[in-house]
């Protein structure tokens, strides 16, 4: 009849290899003050993809968890888990971050390995079943902006509270974090230098900038 | 004897040009002081020195070159001078001499310096024959402090003026780096977010991830509806022996 | 859809030329099982599956104590889970795979699986669905029926053990999977290996 079909890792491990899985993100970080973010918005509303509806907002809910992996010297794993609170009835998103790599001058963004995956809503307790744990999470809510394969975002980080009011969460800083990245597959340097390009026409508002957050 | 003509030849020749590339040099100059005054500002004329500064140097790099002759071992001599008109002389200088006669000679072989010159230089040179050690120490050291002073004056004009634009960048701020630098680190590690309401006992030795991390309990999700499924969250380091108070975390997140 | 994962032997393969059922593709329902881990006491289970109905979803159950946490997630998950194997200890890892031809005939959806784990033979699952329906207390006693048409007194007419208390919610893929799951543990049970 047909050709037998391969198992579903064999489809994965070949997909890998030819490296169309998007496992990289390649991103730069910079932040602006609340009392310039109107400015801001604007000018991305020029510079990126039209949108008939306005810019896209979100509001999203993040929790960090990590996994030891081995005795100390091992790094543990991180995993983090983001639901939409605006959509209650979208899938979970699991994400598999790697450490960032800054590289050298000639390198225009931060590189690290990033794996997005979505699934149902039992993927917290099925993490923490597993034996990872909470290490800490935010709220985060703002707005989205898209141009060809860049994504940006504006947005705002929120503490969350000790329970006792959904509502009374606690903006951190008085600024908004803005975030350039692109998921690609490994090997694509040429869309770093897209970002890189992108940045420059967003200062002086915004300096967006290579940060490496490893304590 | 050929050999040392042969190099006074082409290093008179080098020097030749080296002058005649700094005679062009004024020449632009004062060109341009004459014609461009109404448009000339003092960068621009600043120009024109570091030009002739740069002929400068390279005339004395030729001229204190190895292969450079001793021109002070000669002299030149007007082997004929003539009240005439010289049409070749003429062609040469450009237009500018047109005989070579006796009253050029003393402007144009001089090597003794002016007679002005030469008397103001007797007058110096008696007055520091006279001078004592001390007194010239304190002059040098009054010349210094004049220096200084005026290096002062104006080091603090510089600074004025560079704060004087840096304050008017600052009313434009829009991005404070040190909340960059919050929101990175708060969204990559964690940091400020993370909350000790529960008391753990620190796991020793472990930098990374000692502190233990509670479960919220929190209602964030006014949407979750069955009751929050009790997550036992532990720490468990494989080396390391802790005590680990648990505390009931409330998962909040549920089906 | 309702859908009985019915008995694990079958007779001559002769009696398969369903006049009137035509024959397309073949389906595959693989697993392989990661380890045991042994943190915090207590043994942590975590099976990850794979069914060709739904080639872009990767399912996965976890299982500790008594607690059953399933998991549906894209395909990336399986590399996520690689990261993580080397959280586990033990290596015992066993794959078993339900592969076999798939027929359709009017309504019913009918899938025969031989199982084997780790190149062993190890028997046959007959997966049938009634495609119309989505409750199966609506249709259980149709499946019943249509199955026990060739199956014979190899059925039993009890309902599944898994689907007793769900016969009146709507069926889902997870819930399929819930029942290979169910027969691949009996599997390794017989040969001794958890």
């Amino acid at each position: 009849m047909a050709a037998p079909i391969g198992t579903a890792m064999d489809s994965l491990s070949a997909a890998l290899k030819s490296k169309i899985i998007p496992n990289q993100e390649y991103f730069l970080q910079g932040s602006i003050l609340d009392s310039a973010v109107e400015v801001l918005l604007h000018r991305l509303r020029g510079l990126c993809d039209n949108v008939d509806t306005g810019p896209e907002t979100f509001h999203d809910h993040e929790m960090c968890f990590s996994i030891r992996r081995g005795p100390p010297p091992e790094l543990p794993l991180f995993l983090r888990v983001r639901r939409a609170l605006d959509y209650p009835d979208m899938p979970w998103q699991l994400r598999y971050i790697g450490q960032p790599e800054l590289g050298d001058k000639s390198q225009p963004t931060v590189v690290r390995s990033s794996l997005d995956i979505a699934t149902s809503n039992t993927v917290v307790e099925f993490l923490t079943e597993l034996g990872c744990r909470l290490d800490f999470e935010y709220i985060i809510r703002g707005y989205m902006f898209r141009k060809g394969r860049m994504k940006v975002t504006v947005s705002k980080i929120f503490k969350m509270n000790q329970g006792k009011l959904p509502d009374g969460m606690e903006p951190m800083s008085q600024s908004y974090l803005v975030e350039l990245s692109v998921l690609a597959p490994s090997g694509q340097n040429a869309i770093a230098e897209d970002i890189r390009i992108f940045a420059e026409q967003l200062k002086p508002l915004v300096q967006l900038e290579k940060i490496n957050y490893i304590r | 004897m050929q050999r040392e003509e042969k190099q006074l030849d082409s290093a008179l020749e080098a020097i030749i040009m080296r002058v005649n590339d700094l005679k062009s040099t004024i020449a632009a100059m004062i060109f341009k002081v004459e014609h461009e005054y109404e448009t000339l500002n003092w960068p621009n004329f600043l120009d024109n020195f570091a030009l002739i500064s740069g002929h400068l140097t390279s005339l004395s790099k030729i001229l204190s070159h190895d292969k450079a002759p001793n021109l002070r071992n000669l002299t030149v001599l007007p082997l004929h001078l003539s009240p005439e008109k010289d049409e070749e002389l003429l062609r040469m200088t450009e237009g500018r001499i047109s005989t070579f006669a006796h009253d050029l000679v003393p402007d144009y072989l001089r090597t003794k310096p002016d007679p002005l010159v030469e008397q103001k230089m007797l007058t110096y040179e008696t007055k520091v024959a006279s001078l004592t050690y001390d007194a010239s120490h304190k002059q040098v050291a009054q010349y210094n402090k004049v220096i200084n002073h005026v290096w002062d004056i104006a080091n603090k004009a510089r600074e004025e003026w560079e704060s004087e634009t840096s304050s008017r960048a600052t009313q434009a701020q829009t991005s404070n780096s040190a909340d960059t630098h919050l929101l990175v680190y708060a969204v990559g590690n964690g940091k400020g977010l993370k909350s000790d309401t529960v008391q753990m006992v620190q796991g020793v030795g472990n930098s990374i991830g000692s502190n233990m991390m509670v479960g919220r309990a929190g209602g964030q999700s006014q949407t979750s509806s069955q009751g929050p499924l009790a997550g036992q969250m532990t720490k468990a380091p494989s080396t390391i022996k802790t005590n680990i108070k648990a505390a009931s975390q409330i998962h909040p997140y549920t089906r | 859809m309702g859908t009985g994962s019915l008995g694990r032997t079958w007779p001559a393969k002769n009696k398969w030329q369903i006049p009137g059922g035509y024959e397309n593709g073949e389906n595959i329902n693989s697993q392989s099982l990661p380890i045991p881990n042994q943190k915090n006491g207590g043994q942590r289970t975590v099976h990850v599956l794979h069914n060709s109905e739904q080639p872009a979803s990767v399912f996965a159950i976890l299982e500790y104590g008594n607690k059953v946490v399933p998991l549906i997630a894209d395909r990336l998950f399986d590399l996520v889970i690689l990261k993580m194997t080397n959280v586990c200890t033990d290596k015992k890892q066993t794959k078993i795979e339900c592969k076999g031809p798939r027929f359709e005939l009017v309504d019913f959806c009918i899938k025969l699986g031989s199982v084997t784990m780790t190149q062993n033979f190890k028997g046959v699952l007959v997966e049938i669905e009634y495609r119309p329906s989505v409750v199966p207390a609506n249709c259980w006693e149709l499946i019943r029926e249509f199955v026990q048409g060739f199956l014979g007194s190899a059925v039993s007419s009890q309902i599944p053990q898994y689907l007793q208390n769900r016969m009146n919610e709507i069926y889902q893929p997870m819930d399929t999977i819930h029942q290979y799951l169910e027969h691949f543990g009996q599997y390794r049970k017989s040969t001794g290996v958890i």
